[in-house]
């Protein structure tokens, strides 16, 4: 993640230095903190309201003004028409392309959340932030999505502060403790987002449709490959980035989703978001004795 | 590793330790990455068999189907459940070719989606390729697949048994449509309508039948964590569909080995058996 902003508001320094502490973890994972030798010391917070500028730019009516007109420097794959000239309505022509300004403005949300969330856990002179919470809302229906990190800033017990950013993780309570004893330490939660558009061209609409057989001149079942090679893409893209920020670290507890929107037969949005924990290993491969099982009597 | 001992010195030692090596300078590794989906808890169950999570790994498939195959027939309407089984078969192919990639020999903790639409069916697999610890990577075709959690997964191999692959069937059946007469004769009547359960009938034993084929083409003894499911299509209201799968299993050691659970019981109070309603 990028370096923090200096730009804590006034109220939220004078908060801090009250001296007591707020977080946002359950009494379980607080009790479990304490016995890692982690002091809660604050919990933290950082939004950001992101406008989408560009969302509508290839919305419904951006169809049809050049088969290029998506590409924007991102991945983009093109499907010629095999039929020849049909129709002014027929689809020759189709097009997955990544839609970078959707990832740009996401990323920019994301990051701006998180480093604003660290400067409040730098602030308090914390080693690192557990249990966070990430949450998108939209504010409206103007293409406003509001981001907000939150997570409880700790210090490491009788340890001097230090200068490095916090390291921060999903994780608290008894399954960070898990972490630590599997020899891993927390370094970062890392997320990524990756965002396709798909033109159909004559054949995904036609398959899509339940038509495909007709023109292809056989009846049966086919791949519709435009639609999986860009639901393939959405996912690849998406991994790609996150092991981009892994520099040999590990992600555990990876979350992958994938949301889709119809505009019209094969003509989708799709994005995929992968988030999880950043950890490294601090000690050699260690593992533990095969767990013995139980049986529960009530 | 020494058990996990919270409320002694060891916890706190292992994160001062962890959080130390942080802040030393060459701490960044020179390893490759590894991307996993599993819980700390799952691969912590992996690593005490000596296995462990390499990569995140997908395969998709979506298959086309015919328009107005669903509404009027008889029997099964074959193209759907074609389009199911070949768009199970290529997504299944693909994720074991990412995993052949990543160096995996089997995939653990595998989400299937399916979406059936009358014009096609979409098939997403996302889980986590494992190997055991360091070993080289194997051909693809040997790579299992598998939607049975890590701690199951090791559970089956403590008990020695090894998972060989995910076996499917789906069958999709018109449910015969009653003739005018049948209709009026039964509308006042509390009546099975056998041309449904029939349908499902035929659908249940063409699916179970082919899920019961794929795991004696991978050489299994059999499949465990069967998933039924089953009922209406809510886009053809006289059509029923029936999907089964599981994971093949087979004997991987000479016997089997009992795994020997112990009995625990909780001590906490339960809730108090006495129900003010009875005193009346």
């Amino acid at each position: 993640m990028d370096e923090p902003p200096r730009d804590l508001p006034e109220a939220a320094q004078r908060r801090f230095a009250q001296g007591a502490f707020s977080s946002g973890l359950s009494v379980s994972d607080f009790a479990a903190c304490l016995e890692m030798g982690l002091e809660p010391v604050g919990l933290v917070q950082g939004f950001c309201a992101m406008h989408w500028g560009a969302f509508t730019r290839t919305g419904v009516m951006g169809r049809g003004v050049t088969p290029f007109a998506g590409a924007q420097g991102g991945w983009v794959r093109n499907y010629q028409c095999p039929h020849g000239m049909v129709s002014a309505e027929h689809r020759a022509w189709g097009q997955n392309y990544e839609q970078t300004w959707i990832e740009d403005a996401w990323r920019e949300g994301f990051n701006s959340a998180y480093v604003r969330m660290m400067e409040e856990a730098q602030e308090l002179g914390a080693h690192g932030v557990v249990g966070v919470i990430d949450t998108e809302n939209p504010l409206s229906d103007t293409g406003v999505m509001e981001f907000h990190l939150r997570g409880t800033a700790v210090k490491l017990l009788d340890a001097p502060s230090t200068a490095q950013t916090p390291w921060s993780t999903f994780l608290a309570g008894q399954r960070l403790a898990k972490v630590f004893e599997a020899g891993y330490a927390p370094v970062s939660i890392v997320t990524s987002v990756a965002s396709i558009r798909v033109w159909a061209y004559c054949v995904t609409e036609y398959l899509m449709e339940g038509t495909g057989g007709a023109w292809a001149g056989a009846v049966g079942t086919f791949e519709v490959d435009q639609i999986v090679n860009a639901q393939t893409k959405v996912r690849d893209l998406a991994r790609a980035r996150v092991r981009a920020t892994l520099h040999g670290d590990s992600l555990h507890g990876a979350n992958m989703s994938v949301s889709q929107r119809e505009y019209a037969k094969g003509d989708l949005e799709l994005q995929s978001r992968l988030s999880g924990n950043r950890v490294r290993r601090f000690k050699d491969f260690d593992p533990l004795p095969v767990a013995q099982p139980t049986v529960r009597l009530s | 590793m020494s058990a996990i001992r919270p409320g002694d010195a060891h916890l706190r030692d292992e994160v001062r330790r962890a959080l130390a090596f942080l802040e030393t300078p060459s701490s960044a590794p020179a390893t490759a990455a590894m991307t996993s989906d599993l819980s700390i808890d799952e691969e912590l169950n992996l690593h005490s068999i000596s296995w462990e999570p390499v990569e995140l790994v997908s395969g998709i498939s979506l298959f086309s189907i015919p328009y107005g195959y669903w509404n009027w027939g008889q029997g099964e309407i074959v193209a759907a459940s074609e389009a199911h089984s070949q768009a199970f078969a290529t997504a299944t192919s693909r994720i074991q070719s990412e995993t052949a990639k990543a160096g995996g020999h089997g995939v653990v903790g595998m989400h299937i989606e399916r979406a059936i639409h009358p014009t096609h069916v979409e098939i997403s697999l996302v889980g986590t390729a494992v190997r055991p610890v360091g070993a080289a990577a194997i051909n693809g075709t040997h790579i299992f697949t598998s939607d049975l959690s890590a701690r199951d997964f090791t559970v089956l191999m403590v008990a020695g048994w090894e998972p060989l692959g995910l076996a499917t069937g789906a069958s999709f059946v018109f449910a015969p449509r009653r003739s005018m007469g049948a209709v009026i004769q039964q509308q006042s009547q509390n009546v099975e309508l056998t041309n449904f359960t029939e349908a499902m009938y035929s659908a249940r034993e063409a699916a179970m039948e082919r899920m019961q084929r794929d795991a004696l083409a991978m050489k299994g003894t059999g499949v465990v964590d069967v998933k039924v499911l089953e009922g209406p299509m809510h886009f053809a209201s006289h059509a029923v569909g029936f999907v089964a799968l599981g994971t093949v299993v087979r004997l991987a050691k000479a016997t089997h080995q009992p795994i020997k659970p112990i009995t625990v019981v909780s001590l906490n109070d339960l809730a108090v058996g006495f129900d003010a309603q009875t005193l009346g």
